[in-house]
């Protein structure tokens, strides 16, 4: 086997394991709130997203060919960079995953491969226009458009149910609520299986085993990555589904409506209208809007504020480490460097991993009372408090401790 | 090239996203209120609650017409795919 043979089969499986941290880290997008309202079980809710994405990963064939388009110079692109983008996108992840924190894929990814390329070939590979306006600008617009249009939804429709009992709207906004939820999970599954497949299919392209003036990835791609996607959508991001569901704002069955309503409608539109943004921010903003529409309720803004802090170094955090993983493939080379950058993310998954089991979330004790913190309320045996991340830069991934309040 | 903030593109998402996000859960609202009345269960406290079948009736158009719209969503979603499988394009659909 040559050496860009096996690059190619590792940068493979590494998209892959990517594309089920997107599955696992994004689940509360959808089905958060329909788990904390009650409208579904747990694992009912996780289930169902999952089948939804399988399917939203084959109805959309419009391959949107890379992520990365329009962001870096394609031209530029290798295997190895391919590579060290995805183990950026993948560390952040599961690091803010580990901490309950629903940020971006999407922008992990691309901090990673941005990161990957400025390692390679220095700032002139990046399109730096490119980046704010298809990037860094919509973070900023999309949760304030989806917030708004939320808060504007739960409050007319509090609006027009007032003086309804609350067990018979309860009854007739479940079922709006799963509905919507479902509409989410779909699109996830449009937009965000596709964006795996886009970069596999760049690895084949870089490769010489795909056109690249062919329009559809192989069928093996596509089924190999709503597989992906759908099994760590199943195993449920806990942690994150209960930062969502329970930590920004206490939800009710006709909240979740609004909030899933509006994400699954900003989602939509803005993919129409050629407007890539993030799944996770949308749902974030909409479900923040509807503790704002809704008269009484209770909105923790110090979660929020928490929350736009990772927002903000996403990009820059995926990126150094996605250059410094380029760095160490490319620097040692060979069969050796690539064998070494993939142990690392191993023994970086595993670290998060072990760590997580220390105060494991759940389909048990996801909708536990919020108590401070995302374990805060937890009866873990042993509590640890709201964690910080340590430099994500640093393979050393077990992020360091910070006394209970 | 490339602009730095597509003005036109965020305010066509705000608009419709005002219409189709807040406007349809909205109606579905209405729906749930219509119907609690029709059923008869007390909606204002105090006042006589009576079964009515119009309302009841008028509750299961809108949860129809919301329903309708989901689909017409979802089609919307899978539109491209639709068209390149069966030859139908709808809803703008673009030929291959």
């Amino acid at each position: 086997m040559d050496l860009q043979l096996f690059l190619l089969i590792i940068v493979v499986v590494t998209a892959l394991a990517f594309d089920f941290t997107n599955g696992f880290h994004d689940t509360g997008n959808a089905m958060a709130t329909s788990i904390a309202s009650g409208a579904l079980k747990p694992r009912v809710a996780v289930g169902l997203s999952a089948v939804l994405n399988v399917v939203g990963a084959f109805l959309s064939t419009a391959v949107a060919a890379t992520i990365a388009k329009g962001i870096i110079d394609s031209h530029l692109v290798s295997l190895e960079l391919v590579f060290a983008g995805l183990v950026g996108g993948i560390v952040w992840n599961l690091m803010t995953w580990l901490l309950g924190i629903p940020s971006s894929s999407a922008h992990a990814l691309i901090g990673g491969i941005v990161g990957a390329m400025i390692a390679a070939v220095g700032g002139h590979g990046v399109i730096w226009r490119g980046l704010v306006s298809s990037v860094v600008v919509p973070a900023v617009l999309s949760p304030v458009i989806a917030g708004l249009v939320a808060a504007i939804c739960t409050w007319l429709v509090y609006r027009v149910t007032r003086g309804v009992s609350k067990e018979r709207t309860n009854a007739g906004f479940r079922y709006g609520q799963i509905g919507s939820a479902s509409l989410v999970s779909l699109a996830h599954g449009t937009n965000d299986a596709q964006k795996t497949m886009g970069v596999i299919f760049l690895a084949l392209i870089a490769y010489g085993a795909a056109s690249s003036r062919a329009g559809v990835p192989p069928i093996w791609v596509i089924f190999s990555c709503a597989l992906a996607i759908a099994l760590g959508t199943y195993l449920g991001g806990w942690r994150v589904i209960r930062t969502l569901g329970k930590g920004l704002v206490e939800i009710e069955s006709p909240q979740g409506m609004a909030a899933e309503s509006a994400s699954a409608v900003i989602i939509l539109l803005s993919s129409h209208f050629g407007y890539a943004l993030s799944t996770t921010h949308v749902a974030t903003g909409s479900i923040l809007g509807s503790g704002v529409g809704r008269p009484g309720a209770e909105v923790r803004w110090g979660v929020a504020g928490r929350m736009a802090a990772a927002w903000l170094i996403t990009l820059p955090s995926a990126g150094i480490v996605g250059a410094i993983t380029y760095f160490i493939v490319h620097g040692i080379g060979g069969y050796a460097g690539i064998c070494i950058g993939f142990a690392l993310l191993v023994a970086v998954a595993t670290a998060v991993y072990l760590r997580s089991r220390r105060a494991p979330v759940n389909p048990n004790n996801v909708n536990d009372e919020w108590d401070g913190s995302l374990t805060g309320g937890l009866n873990a045996p042993e509590k640890v408090a709201a964690t910080v991340p340590a430099g994500p830069a640093s393979h050393d991934a077990v992020p360091e401790e910070r006394p209970q309040p | 090239m490339i602009q730095w903030f597509n003005y036109i593109a965020t305010l066509k998402i705000l608009i419709f996203g005002l219409l189709l996000g807040a406007v349809l859960p909205t109606l579905f609202g209405v729906g749930v209120r219509l119907n609690a009345e029709g059923a008869g269960v007390a909606v204002h406290s105090g006042a006589v609650a009576h079964r009515n079948p119009i309302l009841l009736a008028l509750s299961w158009v809108i949860f129809a017409l919301v329903l309708a719209a989901v689909i017409v969503g979802v089609l919307f979603i899978a539109r491209d795919f639709i068209g390149h499988h069966t030859g139908l394009y709808i809803l703008g659909a673009k030929h291959k």
